[in-house]
């Protein structure tokens, strides 16, 4: 057998190995994958339990009572070039060090609604563990983020002031 | 291209050896893992789900073999081909101004950018030289 041929079948092999190690060694993920876990997130619900994603639906009316604080995991920038009224930015990069005095000072009950631009972001969902993390109890992720909000054509404000 | 064998003994344990210990610590946590590929925006949930269980034990098993001189040609040649991966996708993620933890040595992760680069750029050189090391001529 020529030689490249050998390295290709070596290469195989490994390969093969390394599927099988990997789906015999995490077979109990991987049976809660089929059966449909994780399409959302890579965490276990029942590691956070106040976590839940929201639709835009609800995030609509939870705004609207007013009795939620909503969380922007975006960046300044993103957040300058328009949010979700009386959203404070907290962006996630940031908060992997301390969270600022008045989000520690929140009761850990109070409901919090965690957004970031949406689509595909993963921020709002790191902020929402990082909250939980910190003892808030009542987390929502709303997951259509940013871009739906906007779609839905509710109401939205411009610049940085804080609220 | 590099023949002193002892510098390539060197080669082949160090890579070896660093692909052990990226592949050990995504083992110990799945799931983190495949939150760090999804953060690439790249793939969806699925896709990195399945790379996130099989990526890791490739590069152990490759990492293994490199070190103990078992296959060594087919061990170098996976680990070169996975770092010109790592190379491409740090490029695409730096263009498109994401910023993303690297997820490739655990906790020693740091933020996606040409540092990763170089790292990835030092370990390929390592790979192609025992990839292309000379044959030993008197079997």
């Amino acid at each position: 057998m020529s030689e490249t041929r050998k390295i290709v079948r070596q290469v195989l092999v490994i390969g093969a190995l390394g599927v099988l190690l990997g789906a015999a060694l995490n077979y109990p993920l991987v049976k809660r994958f089929v059966r449909g876990e994780f399409r959302e997130t890579f965490f276990f619900q029942a590691d956070y339990p106040g976590v839940v994603l929201i639709t835009i639906q609800e995030a609509e009316d939870l705004w609207a009572a007013g009795e939620t604080v909503f969380f922007d995991a975006r960046g300044a920038g993103l957040y300058g070039e328009g949010h979700v009224p009386r959203a404070r930015n907290l962006p996630e990069a940031e908060s992997q060090q301390r969270f600022p005095a008045d989000v520690l000072e929140l009761p850990r009950e109070k409901a919090i609604v965690v957004y970031c631009e949406g689509g595909d972001c993963q921020s709002s969902l790191l902020l929402a563990k990082r909250l939980h993390d910190e003892g808030f109890k009542d987390i929502r992720v709303m997951t259509g983020g940013w871009e739906e909000w906007k779609k839905a054509g509710l109401p939205e404000d411009r610049g940085d002031d804080q609220e | 291209m590099i023949k002193n064998k002892t510098l390539l003994v060197l080669f082949r344990l160090v890579l070896g050896g660093l692909f052990v210990y990226a592949g050990v610590v995504k083992v110990l946590d799945p799931l983190g893992f495949a939150q760090d590929i999804r953060n690439y925006r790249l793939v969806g949930q699925s896709l990195s789900f399945i790379a996130a269980v099989v990526l890791p034990w490739l590069e152990i098993l490759a990492g293994l073999a490199l070190a103990a001189g078992v296959w060594k040609r087919a061990s170098a040649l996976i680990i070169s081909g996975l770092l010109v991966f790592f190379i491409l996708l740090t490029l695409v993620t730096i263009a498109r101004g994401l910023d993303v933890d690297c997820g490739c040595f655990g906790a020693l992760s740091r933020k996606s950018g040409f540092g990763v680069i170089l790292e990835d750029l030092g370990m390929l050189f390592m790979g192609l030289c025992l990839l292309f090391a000379p044959e030993k001529r008197n079997r």
